[in-house]
């Protein structure tokens, strides 16, 4: 007997320490780097969205002792596990979404609304840019907080301008129209020796989708007229895809290389351009600071309008929002709340990341005018345009114009087939929602 | 005559086989069923919304994507099935000796079997990334560029070929090695004594010997390789231009992508019924053999 | 074999075994730059200096471990399970009479040409009703219902002379304690077999864990390092993404090397059923 009361004891005294506190469990893509960053709660130290998130979050701990924060970080961008989660009922209570996803889990109940939530922490729709609350906002609710808006960028390489001679001021010099954008490319090639672009080509569809979607907006083509049927055998389309076909065929840019090699290799001076999004700005301007093909000549521009009917560049967003649980106890309500409120207070260091702010008190500021290239960026305020909000299942559409895009640049398949197709597939989809 | 013993007294024998008949219905029996009919609804992960009879397969067969995908499996197990059976027959019957240098090579044949398919890729991308993977520093070497093998819609899908084909190699390996050493003695001596030469004894001897395993080991290596999923989802994402998209990834991107459940279900069903076919094969073959 | 070896045959398989060695090595070989040495130009790897500055980030900070963690408790539970519920209805099959006895096992049979992709589908809506997944459980159930086990064991059971059977039976002993004290110790190279392909099998399995244990916490081995290759910023860098390769590989080779003869007779015996 005495043995088994000692050994019951012993067991107790071994067992974890029960938690009493409060759980938050915050859902978010944006990369694991825990490594670096696992125990660092200084914010303004921290470089890139990995890293300023894992400190906000890390900060916000630190602050709020009385709150467990358990931090899910999922491969980008960490839809099929949401899904696969809320199926069984194991939603977090909080997660990072695009704005280009929140209407297919709106449309379904899956997402809390935040009409009534955020007006308590201080937050009203009004303090959002209009890109902002547009994303968030549907049939005049609000799902959930903005986080940040992002497109994608001409990011350059200025000492490789400099030596093709496409400098001028101090500020590179843009194409105006398709024919100059080939002539200055070529021109690049000829005094370099390198390809105008950069970009992550391989095992990668988004990009393609990106500048596909950037290109027929600027000749205001209409994609999605009815945000239920696509519709992309137009001369607006094939002439986005002409044009980059046209690109890849004469050798002006990088090939075959995936995402990471990309980035490695713009910052290796393996180009001019790299057409990626605002979440590397914070990265390549710390890298402009050290030695390197970048040192001392990194400028970024929103993209160049090609094309004179519109200056438009697709565009997206990050958002909070809260996936609905019954089991949600109102403590844990209220701990997601406060660290939304957080994370707005800690907007300008988000914005350190390159993405434009989606409070317009941060984008108004001299602080974050004063953060490097911002004033070049600050175009996108308007010239940001998402799909049409009725467009559902955006991610799988984009993989797929995506495929379909690469397929007809790399000249794998014509582009009248790549578009009778892209349109097929992505009309298959919207036809069995 | 067993079943005219088996009577009521005898109920409680049952109890052994009990627990694993529970997990049996509950896990093979109960989703059985339950996909079948799932194929027969459309829905997604939350619930399904309508029962819609065959339509799910009709579409299929309509469907440019799926057929490619069909395609690109039948495709698949062409290039590595013949590869895997004939290779590791040559390797057989090289290293079917007790001698330490045969143990070795055999020891390292057989190792990347115990590997995971996601350990695997991440070997296999660093040999064909064209940016520093292993087959561009040695392209580079010789002064050539490097191919990107998994950027090419043609090359892609050989390349994959070649990573399972290095990953798979020791299972016919050691089939073959574990019928080689049935084959009877006497039959080796008596040919010698004949003065057979070695393809002869070859022709002749081995080869029909061990013709029941051959064909077993094909059949197992189509069953098998028709199952293609890790490698493609994570090297090639299934491309370039859908050309390296297997039915099991189709499966996965339609039901937990694309939210199309039933869809996904349909396609599951198609799949089984080919599997099914070869896995009767194997049986016929297995159940001939054990009655010799 | 009584004939010469063919000099040609033998080069040719110990190139083939050079090549065979040939990623592993190159993967240790990167797996020992630093991520940034690598950023700057992969062909660093010749350039001699190496550092073990990954291995000690992943020993620092590491989920691996954790991820090898979660793998252990699955794989030993399924292997146990497996062994528990196919000796016993081996037994049963092999041994017992009652009523259905013949169709039951013929069902059983039936199963086994069954592939996992008819019914993973609904085994994920059965486990996302029951709302369990991301738990052991859920991970360790779907492989108990294998019924190679059973048809394993049963025909090892088959083998065993009766005479033992009715031996014990003379002595009054029970049903369970003939199974259990007579029969069962015989049956340990079966066990070890089955144990041996159930744990590999456990330990490899990709898409069943990929979709059920979609929290971080709960990966396996297999899906994590998965997820490391998915991950689309790729922040932890080559060399440490190579060391957590090696992590990955080598424990389930270190097992391999030391239990050689009994795998690939398990994985041989499994296959040639």
């Amino acid at each position: 007997m005495r043995i088994v009361l000692t050994l019951a004891l012993l067991l107790a005294a071994c067992g974890p320490a029960k938690d009493d506190r409060t759980t938050l469990t915050i859902q978010r893509f944006f990369g694991a780097c825990e490594a670096q960053y696992g125990a660092v709660t200084d914010v303004a130290k921290a470089e890139g969205e990995c890293g300023i998130m894992t400190a906000i979050i890390n900060r916000f701990e630190a602050e709020n002792p009385d709150i467990r924060v358990v931090e899910n970080i999922v491969f980008w961008p960490g839809y099929d596990q949401l899904t696969a989660q809320l199926a069984s009922n194991d939603a977090p209570d909080l997660v990072t979404m695009h704005g280009s996803v929140i209407s297919d889990y709106q449309a379904r109940g899956l997402i809390a609304p935040m009409d009534a939530e955020l007006p308590k922490i201080g937050v009203t729709p009004a303090a959002f840019t209009g890109a902002a609350r547009a994303a968030v906002t549907i049939e005049g609710h609000v799902w959930g907080m903005p986080i940040d808006t992002w497109a994608p960028l001409w990011h350059i390489n200025m000492n490789l301008f400099r030596e093709a001679g496409l400098v001028r001021g101090g500020k590179p010099v843009l194409p105006r129209n398709p024919q100059e954008l080939i002539a200055q490319a070529q021109q690049f090639r000829q005094r370099t020796g390198k390809p105008y672009f950069v970009q992550g080509a391989a095992n990668e569809y988004a990009g393609y989708t990106r500048n596909f979607y950037t290109f027929v907006m600027q000749q205001q083509g209409d994609l999605f007229a009815d945000p239920r049927k696509a519709n992309f055998r137009t001369p607006e389309a094939t002439e986005a895809l002409r044009l980059f076909k046209d690109i890849y065929d004469r050798d002006l840019t990088t090939k075959n290389q995936d995402y990471s090699a990309a980035v490695a290799g713009f910052m290796r001076g393996d180009g001019g351009v790299f057409l990626v999004g605002t979440w590397m700005v914070g990265a390549f301007d710390a890298a402009a600071q050290k030695d390197g093909a970048l040192a001392g000549g990194y400028a970024v521009v929103p993209y160049p309008q090609l094309y004179p009917q519109r200056d438009a560049t697709f565009a997206d967003g990050h958002n909070w929002v809260m996936p609905t649980n019954t089991e949600r106890t109102p403590e844990e309500h209220a701990a997601a709340l406060r660290f939304l409120k957080f994370f707005a207070a800690h907007e300008f260091d988000w914005s350190r990341t390159g993405h434009l702010p989606a409070l317009r008190a941060v984008i108004d500021s001299p602080e974050w005018r004063a953060l490097p290239h911002r004033d070049a960026l600050a175009r996108l305020a308007t010239a940001g345009t998402p799909l049409p909000k009725g467009v559902r299942r955006q991610f799988p559409i984009e993989t797929v114009v995506g495929q379909e895009a690469a397929a007809a640049i790399s000249g794998a398949k014509p582009i009248p087939q790549a578009l009778a197709d892209m349109e097929r597939r992505v009309n298959d989809i919207l036809e069995n929602l | 005559m067993a079943t005219a013993r088996a009577s009521k007294h005898d109920w409680p024998n049952a109890l052994f086989v009990l627990p694993y008949l529970v997990v049996f219905v509950a896990m093979i029996v109960v989703p059985l069923g339950m996909g079948m009919w799932l194929s027969t609804t459309k829905g997604d992960l939350f619930g399904v919304e309508a029962n819609v009879g065959l339509s799910n397969f009709t579409r299929l067969f309509g469907d440019p994507i799926f057929l490619e995908t069909v395609k690109n499996t039948f495709y698949f197990v062409l290039l590595t099935v013949p590869a895997l059976t004939l290779i590791g027959l040559g390797l057989a019957l090289v290293l079917n000796t007790p001698a330490r240098w045969a143990t070795v090579l055999r020891t390292i044949f057989f190792a990347s079997t115990v590997l995971s398919v996601t350990v695997v890729t991440l070997v296999w991308r660093l040999v064909f990334l064209p940016d520093g993977g292993l087959l561009a520093v040695i392209s580079e070497a010789l002064g050539r560029t490097p191919i990107a093998f998994l950027n090419n819609p043609d090359l892609a899908m050989p390349a994959i070929a070649i990573t399972t084909i290095w990953w798979c190699i020791g299972l016919p390996m050691v089939l073959f090695l574990a019928a080689l050493q049935q084959v009877p003695r006497e039959l080796y001596e008596a040919a010698a004594l004949d003065n057979a030469g070695r393809w002869t004894t070859l022709r002749r001897i081995t080869l029909p010997a061990i013709s029941r395993t051959f064909v077993l080991v094909v059949i197992i290596e189509i069953i098998l390789q028709f199952q293609l999923f890790g490698q493609p989802q994570l090297m090639t994402l299934g491309g370039p231009n859908n050309a390296t998209r297997p039915i099991v990834l189709f499966i996965y991107e339609t039901g937990w992508r694309q939210w199309e459940l039933g869809y996904a279900a349909a396609a599951a069903q198609v799949l089984f019924a080919m599997i099914l076919i070869a896995a009767m094969a194997q049986y016929l073959v297995a159940s001939r053999k054990g009655a010799q | 074999m009584m004939r010469s070896r063919n000099p040609v045959a033998i080069a040719l398989v110990v190139i083939a075994g050079l090549l065979m060695l040939a990623p592993m090595l190159w993967v240790l070989a990167l797996s020992l730059k630093s991520n940034a040495a690598l950023m700057a130009d992969t062909n660093a790897v010749f350039d001699g200096a190496f550092t073990l500055e990954n291995y000690v980030a992943i020993l620092g900070n590491g989920q691996v471990f954790r991820w090898i963690g979660n793998s252990l408790i699955v794989s030993l539970g399924m292997t146990v399970g497996v062994l528990v519920l196919a000796s016993l209805a081996g037994y049963g099959f092999a041994r017992l009479e009652f009523p259905g006895r013949k169709i039951l096992f013929v069902i059983v049979l039936l199963g086994l040409a069954v592939p996992e992709q008819a019914v993973i589908i609904a085994r994920h809506q059965l486990f996302s009703w029951a709302e369990w997944h991301n738990s052991y459980p859920a991970l360790i159930i779907p492989g108990l219902s294998a019924p190679f086990g059973v048809f394993l064991m049963t025909q090892y059971f088959r083998a065993i002379p009766k005479e033992l059977d009715e031996a014990a039976m003379l002595d009054n002993a029970s049903r369970f304690t003939v199974f259990w004290k007579v029969l069962l110790p015989l049956t340990i190279p079966a066990q070890a077999t089955l144990g041996i392909f159930t744990f590999l099998h456990a330990w490899n399995d990709y898409w069943w864990p990929l979709i059920s244990a979609t929290n971080k916490q709960m990966f396996t081995l297999t899906v994590g390092i998965a997820s490391t290759q998915m991950n689309f910023a790729q922040t932890e860098g080559l060399g440490f993404l190579m060391a957590q390769a090696v992590f990955a590989g080598l424990p389930i080779l270190i097992v391999y090397l030391f239990f050689q003869k009994y795998i690939i007779q398990a994985v041989a015996g499994a296959a040639g059923r």
